[in-house]
C-alpha cells in the first residue's frame, strides 16, 4: 500500500508538472508557428499579386492588387496577425498602385478613391499622411508606367 | 535510499513525459482554433484554404532556393523539390473558388515551370527545357502576362531566385 502510494506520487506529480509545462510551451510554439504562417503567406501573396502588377496586362494587375488588398484585410482579423502593422501599409501601397493603374486608365475619380483609401489604410496604423503628398506618390508610379522589368 | 530516488525519478519523468503530451495538443489545437475563430464563414473558409495553400507555397519556395544555391543538393534535388511546389499548387488549388487566387496559384506554377526549364538547360537536357518552358509560357500567358518569351522568363527567374535566397535564412550569409 506504501509502495503504491508512493509510485503514485511520482506519478502524478510528474504528470502534473508535465503538464503545466506542455500547456505553456504548446502554446508558445503554436502561436510561434501561426505568426511565422502568417509572415510567409502575407509575403507570397504580396510577392505573387505584385509580379502580376508588374508583368500581366492592366485588367490582371488590378484583380491581383485588389485581391492581395482584400487578403491582406482578411488577415488583419488573425489573433496571430494582431499588432502587424506591416499589411496595413501593404494595402495601403496597394491602394496607391490601383490608383496609378486607373489614373493612366484615365479613371480619375476612382484613382482618387483609391488614393483616399491609402490615406485611410495609413492613418489606421498611426500615420496620417496628407493626400497632396500621396498623390505625388502616385504620380511617380504612374510615371514609372508600369515598366515590364524583372522584379529588383 | 538511492533506489527509492531513482525509482521517483524514473516514475516522475514517465509522468512528466505523459504530462507534456496531454498538456501539449490541447492547448495548440486550442491555438489553432482560436486562429480560425474569425473565419467561420464560408467566405472565410476560402480565405483561411487559400492562406494555408499560400503559405505552404513559401516555404517550399524558400526550401527551393536554398537548394538550386546548395551545390550539395543537385539538379536532383531541386528536380524533387520543384515538383513537390507543383504537386502542392495543384492539389491545392482545386480547392479554391476564387479566381484570382486561383491565378496567383497559376503563377507561382508558371514561374516553378521556368524554374525546372532552367535546371534542364543547365543539364544540357534540350527537349525537357523546351516541354517545360512552353508549359511555362502557356500558363503565364493564361495569367495576364504581356512578354512570355524564354529569355524573358528566364531573367525573371534569376532576379526572383536571387531575391528568394536573399530572403531565406541561410541566404544572408
Amino acid at each position: 500500500m506504501k509502495a503504491l502510494r508512493f509510485c503514485g506520487i511520482a506519478v502524478l506529480s510528474g504528470l502534473l508538472i508535465g503538464a503545466l509545462v506542455g500547456w505553456h510551451y504548446g502554446r508558445t510554439v503554436t502561436q510561434g508557428q501561426l505568426i511565422w504562417e502568417e509572415m510567409l503567406a502575407g509575403a507570397e501573396y504580396g510577392r505573387l499579386a505584385l509580379l502580376q502588377y508588374d508583368q500581366a496586362d492592366p485588367e490582371h494587375a488590378r484583380q491581383a492588387l485588389l485581391s492581395d488588398t482584400n487578403f491582406s484585410k482578411s488577415m488583419t482579423k488573425l489573433p496571430s496577425a494582431q499588432g502587424d502593422k506591416a499589411l496595413l501599409i501593404d494595402v495601403g501601397r496597394n491602394y496607391l498602385r490601383l490608383a496609378a493603374i486607373e489614373e493612366l486608365a484615365g479613371n480619375r475619380s476612382l484613382s482618387h478613391q483609391y488614393v483616399l483609401d491609402a490615406q485611410e489604410s495609413f492613418r489606421s496604423m498611426g500615420r496620417d499622411i496628407p493626400e497632396e503628398k500621396l498623390n505625388q506618390e502616385v504620380a511617380k508610379i504612374t510615371a514609372l508606367a508600369r515598366p515590364s522589368s524583372p522584379p529588383s | 535510499m538511492f533506489k527509492k530516488a531513482a525509482l521517483f525519478a524514473l516514475l516522475f519523468l514517465v509522468g512528466a513525459g505523459l504530462g507534456l503530451y496531454a498538456g501539449w495538443r490541447p492547448s495548440s489545437r486550442r491555438e489553432r482554433l482560436r486562429e480560425a475563430r474569425p473565419f467561420g464563414n464560408p467566405a472565410g473558409r476560402e480565405f483561411l484554404k487559400t492562406y494555408d495553400l499560400i503559405a505552404r507555397l513559401r516555404m517550399l519556395s524558400m526550401g527551393s532556393a536554398l537548394r538550386l544555391r546548395n551545390p550539395k543538393y543537385g539538379p536532383e534535388g531541386s528536380r524533387e523539390y520543384l515538383n513537390l511546389i507543383l504537386d502542392t499548387a495543384q492539389q491545392g488549388k482545386r480547392q479554391l473558388t476564387d479566381p484570382t487566387a486561383r491565378t496567383l496559384i497559376d503563377v507561382e506554377t508558371g514561374l516553378t515551370y521556368a524554374r525546372l526549364a532552367m535546371i534542364e538547360e543547365a543539364e544540357g537536357n534540350s527537349p525537357a527545357y523546351q516541354t517545360w518552358m512552353q508549359k511555362a509560357q502557356t500558363t503565364l500567358k493564361q495569367a495576364g502576362w504581356k512578354d512570355c518569351s524564354a529569355a524573358h522568363l528566364t531573367q525573371i527567374i534569376q532576379a526572383l531566385n536571387k531575391q528568394d535566397a536573399c530572403d531565406s535564412p541561410c541566404g544572408k550569409g
